[in-house]
C-alpha cells in the first residue's frame, strides 16, 4: 500500500529529536535539550518519575505539541508548520495517551475502525458504513489480540487489560511506521504488564513498527531489554541498553 | 493551664448562609411580603378563591381533555423540532470542532433566541402565522432551539480532550471527530436534556394559549377572566395530572435507557 504519497520516509531513522525544549508556562521548562534518535524497527522505552517530562517528551515526537525550539523529524518529515496535522501523515504515526482515549460508550469494533478513519474521505463512516476490508482487518486484529469475542461489547463493559488490547488494535489499523504508548501498561499488574509488552514488542519487530513507549517500572524495562533512556525534571541522565541498567543505580536514579 | 478542647474553623459556608438570610429578609422586606396584616388577607383571599372552586365542573371534561391533547401534540413536535435544529448549531458552537468565527456567530444567535421568553415568541408567531396552534409550535421549537443549543455546545465542549487527541492522533477529521467521539461522548447526556426540554415544554405550553397560539391556555385564560372558578379548577387538575404522568413516564426512560456505566 502506498498511503504515505506526499511524504518521503526516511527508512534508518524514524524520529530524530534536536536539542528540544518545551513550557506550558512563560520559562518554567518541562523539557531542556532534550536529543534522542530512535532507529526504525527500534524498541525504544523512556523511563522516569512522574513529573519528568515524559509525556510531554512523547506528544511532542509524536507531532501532537509543538515544541519552543529545537527540531523534530518523524519518518524524515521536519515537523513544522503543521505538517504533522496531515491525516495523510497521522496514518503512519500510532499514538496511543495514558488513559488510552477510547469512546466509551461505542463497541470494541467501532473503537478499532476509527484507527482507519484517517484514509477514509468519503462520507460513509458518518453513517455507521465502513469498507469491508477495514472491517475484516479490525476483526483479524481483534482476533490476534484475543479479543474477537467482545467485537460487539460497549468499551465501557472491558476491564483494563482488554480496554489495553482494544487500544493496541486500533493504532495497529492505522497501519504506523511507529507508535508512540504513553504509560502504557500502567493499569496492568506486573506480570500482566510484562507480558502485553513483550507481545506488542514482538509484533512490532515482525510488522516493522518502530515503538516509542513510557514507563515507570524499572523491572519492566528490563523485562523487555532494549534500548532505554531516563529522562529527569527535562534532562536525559542516562542511555544505554536495558540489560545494563543496574537496578541500585537506577532506583537512586529515580528516588 | 487548662487544656482546651478546641474547634477550628475549615470552611466559611456558615458565613454564607447567614449571609444569605440577611439578603433574603432585606428582600422581602423590599417588595412588602413582611407585613402580617397584608400576609393574613392574602390566606385569607386565597381560602376564598379555593371555596369557589369547588366542586370542580367536569362538564367541560371533553372539551378540556381535546384541548389539553392539542397542548401535548405542540410541546411534542416544537422540543423535536427545535432539537433537529439544536444538534447541528450545538456542534458549530463548539470550539474543538468549528472555526472561532461561526462559533461565536451561533452562540450570539441562540443567546439572542433564549433572551425572548418563549410566551413573547408566541407572540411574535402569532402575528406571523396567525391564531393557534402552529404558532405554539413555532414558538416552543425556537425557545428550545435556543436553549439546547448552547447546553449542547457546553456538553460537546465537556468531552474528554484525551479521547479527542487520540482519534485526532489517526489522522481523523472535524467531521469524524462529530461523529464518533463527541456525539457518543455526549449522546445521554444530549437525549436527557431532550427529555427534560419536553417536559419543560408541556408546562410552558398550557399558558401559550393566553396569547392566542393554541392548547389549553386558551380556556384557562376565558375561564379566569368570566371567574368561572369551578372550571378553572378541572383544567388545573387535568394539567396537574398530565404533568405527574409526564414525570413518571420520563423517569422511567431514563432508568431504562439512559443510565451507562
Amino acid at each position: 500500500m502506498t498511503m504515505l504519497k506526499t511524504f518521503s520516509v526516511n527508512t534508518t531513522t524514524t524520529c530524530k529529536a534536536q536539542d528540544v525544549w518545551f513550557a506550558y508556562r512563560q520559562a518554567q521548562w518541562v523539557l531542556k535539550g532534550v536529543s534522542i534518535d530512535v532507529p526504525s524497527e527500534g524498541f525504544l522505552t523512556i523511563l522516569g518519575p512522574s513529573g519528568s517530562g515524559k509525556t510531554t517528551l512523547l506528544k511532542i515526537l509524536a507531532g501532537m505539541l509543538q515544541p519552543q525550539s529545537g527540531n523534530v523529524e518523524l519518518l524524515g518529515t521536519p515537523l513544522i508548520n503543521g505538517t504533522a496535522n496531515h491525516p495523510d501523515f497521522r496514518q503512519r504515526v500510532g499514538y496511543i495517551p495514558q488513559q488510552l482515549g477510547l469512546v466509551r460508550g461505542m463497541t470494541t469494533l467501532e473503537n478499532v475502525l476509527l484507527g482507519a478513519l484517517g484514509r477514509i474521505n468519503g462520507g460513509l463512516p458518518l453513517l455507521g458504513i465502513f469498507p469491508k476490508v477495514e472491517v475484516e482487518r479490525a476483526r483479524a486484529y481483534l482476533d490476534f489480540l484475543g479479543i474477537a469475542d467482545k467485537a460487539r461489547e460497549k468499551v465501557y463493559r472491558l476491564s483494563g487489560g482488554e480496554r489495553q488490547r482494544v487500544a493496541i488494535a486500533r493504532t495497529l489499523l492505522q497501519n504506523p511506521k511507529i507508535i508512540f504508548a504513553d504509560e502504557f501498561v500502567s493499569d496492568l499488574d506486573l506480570p500482566r504488564a510484562a507480558q502485553v509488552l513483550t507481545a506488542v514488542r514482538d509484533l512490532a519487530r515482525r510488522e516493522k513498527i518502530a515503538f516509542v513507549v513510557n514507563l515507570h517500572e524499572i523491572p519492566l524495562v528490563q523485562e523487555i531489554g532494549d534500548a532505554v533512556l531516563i529522562l529527569e525534571k527535562g534532562v536525559i541522565v542516562y542511555r544505554g541498553a536495558a540489560r545494563d541498567l543496574a537496578l541500585g543505580r537506577a532506583h537512586k536514579d529515580l528516588g | 493551664m487548662k487544656k482546651n478542647p478546641g474547634y477550628e474553623l475549615l470552611n466559611y459556608d456558615l458565613f454564607l448562609g447567614v449571609g444569605l438570610l440577611i439578603v433574603l429578609s432585606l428582600a422581602l422586606g423590599q417588595l412588602g411580603l413582611i407585613d402580617a396584616q397584608r400576609l393574613l388577607k392574602g390566606a385569607s383571599n386565597f381560602i376564598l378563591f379555593a371555596q369557589s372552586t369547588l366542586p370542580p365542573d367536569m362538564d367541560i371534561l371533553p372539551l378540556a381533555a381535546s384541548a389539553l391533547v392539542e397542548t401535548v401534540a405542540m410541546a411534542f413536535a416544537g422540543t423535536l423540532l427545535g432539537f433537529v435544529f439544536a444538534l447541528p448549531f450545538g456542534f458549530l458552537g463548539t470550539r474543538t470542532l468549528a472555526p472561532l468565527p461561526i462559533v461565536l456567530v451561533v452562540r450570539l444567535l441562540s443567546g439572542v433566541i433564549r433572551t425572548i421568553p418563549s410566551l413573547l415568541w408566541a407572540v411574535i408567531f402569532v402575528i406571523v402565522v396567525g391564531l393557534g396552534a402552529p404558532a405554539g409550535t413555532l414558538a416552543l421549537a425556537v425557545y428550545t432551539l435556543g436553549y439546547l443549543a448552547k447546553l449542547y455546545a457546553e456538553f460537546f465542549e465537556g468531552v474528554d480532550p484525551e479521547i479527542l487527541e487520540a482519534v485526532r492522533g489517526v489522522g481523523a477529521r472535524r467531521r469524524h471527530l462529530a461523529r464518533f467521539v463527541v456525539w457518543p461522548e455526549s449522546a445521554n447526556n444530549v437525549l436527557s436534556q431532550l427529555l427534560f426540554m419536553f417536559e419543560y415544554n408541556i408546562r410552558a405550553s398550557t399558558i401559550l394559549g393566553f396569547v392566542g397560539a393554541g392548547g389549553i391556555g386558551l380556556y384557562l385564560n376565558v375561564y379566569i377572566n368570566t371567574l368561572a372558578y369551578t372550571r378553572v379548577a378541572t383544567i388545573l387538575l387535568l394539567i396537574l395530572a398530565l404533568v405527574l404522568i409526564m414525570d413518571v413516564v420520563s423517569t422511567q426512560i431514563r432508568k431504562r435507557y439512559l443510565l451507562m456505566a
